[in-house]
């Protein structure tokens, strides 16, 4: 009996085996890369490492998670961290304590925090609907695009950041109700739970059913997969293109009003490149670059590869420079597992 | 014929930007006043942008200013400065990019027979004794670490309690800039000697570059307290930047309430750091003077630019590299208005 199971699971093969390790890849990475740094330093294992490194990762994935629609619809966007650093300086700057003797705005009054939040989605969601205008309508490809917008919106935040009275200063001395909204957790029977942590999983599920249940979603990976199929069957290529590159910056917006509170200041270069940090983790999350393929476990995956990485390394005292090296190589070995896997489908 | 039109378009639009921009982007304007050519490696840079306006208000009815954005590229800069020769300023006023360029910037004022001040990024003592009409303003690197030492150092001996452990040892964490920039590496290696040199026994458990970066400050700090734990008693941070992100993870993890409490210390004195010391979550900074800083290179410019002794009138000294040297002041709690003052 047992023979025959044992038997059976041979017969399974060693190529099967082989595929099942190349489409769990990632998986596979995660848990080595954390073997790794268990082996060197046994005392990472603690609940509280899990936590700031779920914690970090938080925006991180909101913005990986808006980004990765973009990519499954071919696009991309250079613009996601500079809309970050916008949503960030904005909400910081009228969220200030108004103890703080350096406000940005010294007579402006206290604010429901939601208000800043909702404007700073705004701000980014019109940002997001030009993209995917500028991209749609214009037919600019969304590289060049955005590499525009990604400029331009620098420009805007610098000028609005770098002004009297006090000029390009980190605006800080934030609100302790701001403060409190990214950096405060549940106390669930003693164990923390953050409350970012609790963010980008609403997020997360919510891009999922996004994903995965509605038509929208469909609609998204029709358009990247095969866009010429997608207008035959009757999907509008323009319309399903500007609601996601908005989506994806209104995720932007609010990764950034949260990366303001998290970090308790924000300046014009606050999200810098985060826009690369998320288009990696997408693609070694199994985001196809040509479109139509990828999914929100995966992306989530590829951040916390990312920051296991970042807060890992750090942690056992790994050389930074040696850190850059090892990012790099994941990224490539990623994709080109990937790439075989797409390869040998077709 | 469209392509045309969007071409004209993007002509008149650029056209009225650069109109709107033009004011902001030569500052003072006047007649038989000096022109004085002046960069700036990174015009959003927080430390730089007083500096600027420093420059901009103690020129005020003495020269002509423009005033150059470098966006810290350093090709571009040099684009300015033979724009600027080209527009027939009498003098230089420049804060490199990067401090190894400085002979490129010399030739092309010596080419012009124009004078250079440097101010804020160091060139070579060589590189400055190459030509006659050159000097430097800014501070002595050390001098920050030095001082930040002497804070720790101080502050060590007046709080026992600080010895968490009592071991007689003060075990630090330190956040260190960019490696290889020459305030990171100086900063790092005088702050800890003169801590030493105070007869402090000191143990190093961590040593990390948050590349001046909050953020970073404050990832590394979040893993070092789930290291260490108790175990740090003092924070050091190359800047205020990661100071204030070294500060955020410890209030996460429950710092700075019941008794609860880890002296940090940065450098630079901005605005956010003074509330940090102000409400006794940090430590205390040390202010590098933007004010002076700009006054001492305009008055320099000014001077050299009339074809005077660049000291005249002044109160400023140059010491044997031809340099003047602004001093760093220790900015704790007891003297937050002497920074508070430089934001005025």
């Amino acid at each position: 009996m047992l023979n025959s199971i044992t038997n059976k699971a041979r017969g399974i093969n060693k190529k099967s085996a082989l595929t099942w390790c190349m489409n769990n890849a990632i998986f596979l990475v995660l848990f080595l890369l954390l073997f790794i740094i268990i082996v060197i330093s046994p005392d990472f294992l603690s609940v509280n490492n899990f936590r700031n490194i779920l914690t970090q990762a938080s925006t991180r994935i909101i913005i990986a998670l808006g980004v990765g629609a973009l990519i499954i619809t071919q696009g991309t966007d250079l613009s996601a961290g500079r809309q970050v650093g916008v949503a960030a300086v904005v909400s910081a700057s009228l969220l200030q304590a108004p103890t703080y003797a350096y406000r940005m705005y010294p007579d402006l009054p206290v604010l429901p925090i939601f208000v800043p939040i909702l404007l700073v989605i705004i701000i980014t969601a019109v940002f997001g609907f030009i993209n995917g205008f500028v991209v749609a309508k214009l037919n600019v490809t969304p590289f060049i695009a955005t590499l525009g917008s990604m400029i331009i919106i620098y420009g805007i935040n610098s000028i609005y950041y770098d002004r009297p009275p006090y000029g390009a200063q980190p605006i800080g001395g934030l609100d302790a109700r701001y403060m409190n909204f990214a950096q405060g957790s549940f106390n669930i029977g003693g164990f923390m739970l953050p409350y970012l942590v609790i963010y980008a999983t609403v997020v997360t599920v919510f891009i999922w059913i996004l994903w995965n249940k509605t038509r929208l979603g469909k609609n998204i990976f029709a358009v990247g997969g095969n866009p010429e199929a997608a207008v035959v069957s009757g999907v509008s290529l323009v319309k399903t293109i500007l609601i996601v590159y908005t989506l994806a910056s209104a995720l932007y917006g609010f990764a950034g009003a949260l990366e303001a509170a998290r970090v308790g200041s924000a300046t014009n270069n606050t999200g810098n490149m985060y826009e690369l940090d998320a288009i990696a983790a997408c693609v070694v999350g199994g985001v196809s670059f040509s479109g139509g393929i990828g999914s929100v476990g995966g992306v989530v995956t590829g951040v916390l590869i990312f920051q296991v990485i970042n807060y890992g390394l750090a942690f056992i005292g790994v050389n930074p420079y040696l850190q850059y090296i090892i990012k790099g190589l994941i990224i490539i070995a990623a994709v080109a597992v990937d790439t075989r896997k797409y390869i040998k489908r077709k | 014929m469209k392509r045309i039109t969007a071409l004209a378009t993007a002509v008149v639009l650029v056209g009225s930007l650069a109109a709107c921009g033009g004011k902001a982007g030569t500052g003072a304007t006047g007649g038989g006043l000096p022109k004085v050519g002046v960069t700036i490696y990174k015009f959003d840079d927080n430390f730089m942008s007083f500096v600027r306006r420093a420059i901009e208000t103690s020129a005020k009815d003495r020269a002509e200013l423009i005033l150059n954005d470098s966006q810290n590229d350093q090709s571009k800069q040099n684009e300015q400065v033979e724009m600027m020769i080209s527009k027939g300023v009498k003098a230089l006023a420049i804060n490199l990019v990067d401090p190894q360029a400085a002979p490129a910037i010399i030739s092309k004022a010596q080419a012009a027979n124009l004078p250079v001040v440097f101010f804020n990024k160091e060139p070579d003592a060589a590189v400055l004794q190459s030509y006659d009409k050159t000097w430097y303003v800014g501070t002595a690197s050390a001098e920050a670490g030095v001082i930040q030492g002497n804070i720790v150092a101080d502050a060590w001996k007046a709080n026992p309690n600080f010895d968490r452990n009592g071991d007689g040892k003060l075990q630090y964490v330190l956040l260190k800039g960019e490696p290889g920039h020459p305030d990171a590496e100086a900063r790092t290696k005088f702050a800890v000697d003169t801590i030493r040199e105070a007869g402090i026994d000191v143990e190093e458990l961590e040593l990390q570059t948050g590349m001046w970066d909050t953020v970073k400050g404050k990832e590394l700090m979040d893993a070092w307290i789930a290291k260490h734990g108790d175990k740090i008693e003092f924070v050091l941070a190359n800047n205020d930047g990661m100071a204030l992100g070294a500060v955020q993870s410890l209030k996460a993890n429950g710092y700075f309430t019941n008794d609860k409490y880890l002296p940090v210390v940065g450098v630079d004195a901005i605005p956010d750091a003074l509330d940090q010391i102000k409400n006794g979550l940090m430590l205390g900074t040390v202010l590098n003077d933007a004010k002076n800083q700009g006054t001492a290179a305009t008055d320099l410019a000014i001077n050299a630019a009339l074809g005077k002794d660049p000291l005249e009138g002044t109160a400023w000294k140059l010491d044997e590299n031809k340099a003047v040297r602004v001093p760093y002041v220790a900015i704790t709690k007891d003297n937050l208005a002497v920074a508070e003052e430089a934001y005025k």
